[in-house]
């Protein structure tokens, strides 16, 4: 068999995506479901109890949507990469006279990474929960609520997106094996003829495009990854002063996570897919320094135009959410964080530059014989 | 000139280490046509590679007119190879994602070449100087990989079995040009090879076998492409 649990493994990017939405949604939905039954709320309670509310469906409509998206687009990008590294397998397997859906149907093993996600994440909400409800309590202004189990949340948020991503995974695979049996063998060429007319101008402007060009869902994912860190760090250095401080460093953690696997995923990927690029160069004697600028650093405007993109989401995202929700209740009016753009923006330079320095090594650590001999 | 001095050349670990070259002496004088003759496995390519700066020796030392390039730092190399050599490989390696044109200004905008678009006519590609690397025949894919190579004018130019994967016609073909570019404008050319015909196409043929040079002939007449067997 071509596809293995081994291969289902490389999809922890995945599973890391899904155990946050998976937290984030069942902690909030939870919570909604549960004070939803409370009774005997005091008057002075009632703005604050319908805050709640919202705001639990709010959250996690969000966050699970958007979570939920971005695992759909790393499902794809990863299956794509996959099919394009194992498309000789594939296609000596479709040679020998494999159909289509007996080769497509095996990808349903990638749900796995949904399933090991979404498990953990559940899990992990419910070990958080009590603590949760005590913070969302803390003034004692609602009646005690009690952590409840909800079965329909552990169908709808672990049974059924592993079912989903499982066949959204053997319906992909279908779709990208009907290419002929020669296209597969010969690696993705079809990629190359799609490509646009290039203008004229030096090999290296060029080659900057062409690796854009090339990977464009790679441009999405680091700039979704500055907009992840951008936007989850200054929310978080905002929460104090407007939520709980355990709510600030939940958002920071969840953001902190989502920036660092996508953008190590995203990174990874660029030096994989442009090793024999790289390779050619060192052969005809570019140095390491212009190698990694003309790869690496291609990317580098659009991770900062993520970052702003999040800075004025978390802006428009927190004035929203208070207004609509808080309205009634005492929290500070919210003005922009400038404190807390600065200390992100320091802070995502050199988390950013540090990550392109270590990718920069593993280039200089490619070995041209290898790359040339694969 | 190039002299090679007891090159030797281990790959692998304890029980598994073998030794793949084995103390090769070799002498290349400027503006010669060398071919490197041996059966798979004999060592060849990979004192292609040593000899080109890609691969480092075990021991030994290779000496471009006095300097030793064994001793060099990877940078260092890397400026080596920028200003000396030129590669040409039997897969070609051409970067799919950038046209012709692009793919020969890699090696051209290394030397300031500003002349490219005379290296991609002289193969005979101007009309494809647009085209992308899977649009083209492989035997075209061998003349941009050709291009690429001249276009940055290297001093040696190391092919490894550049017409393996091409058939006859266009082997030759591909041959042919090799060998009058190499005549006119007067660069070495270190080409490894299996095939015993194109031997007869060069100045000096070096015989491998298993790690040792076990001849070193020199034909007093060079064949064209075109009078060798295939």
């Amino acid at each position: 068999m071509v596809i293995g649990f081994k291969d289902a493994l490389k999809f922890i990017g995945i599973s890391v995506v899904v155990v946050c939405a998976a937290f984030v949604c069942t902690l909030f939905l939870n919570y909604d479901l549960d004070i939803r039954g409370l009774t005997n709320i005091p008057d002075e309670a009632i703005p604050l109890y319908k805050a709640h509310l919202s705001m639990g469906k709010a959250i996690a409509g969000i966050s699970g949507c958007g979570l939920a998206l971005t695992s759909v687009v790393l499902l794809v990008f990863y299956l794509k990469n996959y099919i394009d590294a194992h498309g000789k397998e594939l296609g000596i397997l479709k040679a020998m006279g494999y159909s289509r859906f007996s080769v497509a149907r095996r990808f349903w093993i990638f749900g796995l990474s949904v399933l090991s996600g979404a498990l953990i994440g559940f899990g992990v909400a419910y070990l958080y929960m009590p603590t949760f409800y005590r913070v969302q309590n803390a003034d004692g202004i609602l009646p005690k609520i009690a952590v409840g189990f909800h079965f329909e949340l552990l169908l709808c948020l672990v049974v059924l997106p592993t079912l989903v991503f499982a066949g959204l995974a053997v319906l992909y695979a279908f779709y990208k094996l009907k290419a002929p049996v020669l296209n597969l063998l010969r690696e993705s060429q079809e990629n190359t003829i799609k490509a646009r007319r290039e203008k004229e101008g030096p090999f290296l402007k060029g080659l900057r495009l062409a690796t854009l060009k090339s990977k464009k869902l790679l441009v999405f994912l680091i700039a979704f990854s500055a907009f992840c860190f951008s936007s989850m760090v200054q929310m978080s250095l905002s929460m104090p002063d407007l939520a709980s401080e355990t709510f600030a460093w939940m958002i920071l953690m969840i953001g902190l996570i989502l920036a660092f696997m996508t953008l190590l995923m995203s990174l990874s990927s660029v030096v994989k897919g442009n090793a024999k690029t790289i390779a050619m160069m060192r052969i005809f004697g570019y140095g390491y320094g212009v190698c990694s600028d003309r790869i690496l650093g291609a990317y580098r405007p659009f991770a900062y135009v993520g970052f702003a993109v999040g800075t004025v989401y978390q802006f428009i995202l927190l004035k929203l959410m208070l207004g609509l929700f808080f309205s009634d209740v005492n929290v500070p009016a919210y003005t922009f964080d400038w404190k807390a753009l600065l200390i992100a923006l320091f802070a995502f330079v050199v988390m950013y530059e540090f990550i392109l320095f270590l990718y920069a090594q593993k280039i200089k650590k490619l070995s041209l014989k290898s790359v040339m001999g694969e | 000139m190039i002299v090679a001095k007891e090159i030797r050349k281990f790959y692998g670990n304890g029980e598994n280490r073998q030794e793949v070259l084995k103390g090769i002496d070799l002498t290349v004088s400027d503006r010669e046509f060398v071919v490197i003759l041996g059966a798979s496995g004999s060592g060849k390519s990979t004192l292609l590679n040593i000899l080109s700066g890609l691969e480092r020796a075990d021991s030994g030392s290779i000496l471009y007119d006095e300097t030793d390039i064994t001793g060099f730092s990877d940078s260092e190399l890397t400026k080596f190879r920028k200003k000396q050599v030129g590669f040409i490989f039997q897969q070609y390696y051409l970067l799919p994602h950038l046209t012709v044109e692009k793919n020969v200004r890699m090696g051209a905008d290394l030397a300031g070449n500003a002349n490219f678009a005379e290296v991609i006519e002289a193969v005979g590609l101007s009309g494809k100087s647009k085209n992308y690397p899977c649009e083209l025949s492989g035997g075209e894919q061998q003349r941009v990989a050709i291009a690429r190579a001249l276009a940055k004018d290297p001093k040696v130019l190391f092919c490894d079995e550049p017409t393996g994967a091409l058939d006859e016609v266009t082997g030759r073909q591909i041959l042919d040009y090799l060998s009058k570019v190499q005549k006119n404008s007067g660069i070495t050319v270190i080409m490894v090879t299996h095939n015993q015909n194109i031997a007869d196409m060069a100045d000096t043929v070096v015989k491998l076998n298993s790690g040792r040079v076990v001849e070193v002939r020199k034909n007093d007449k060079r064949k064209t492409a075109y009078e060798i067997g295939w």
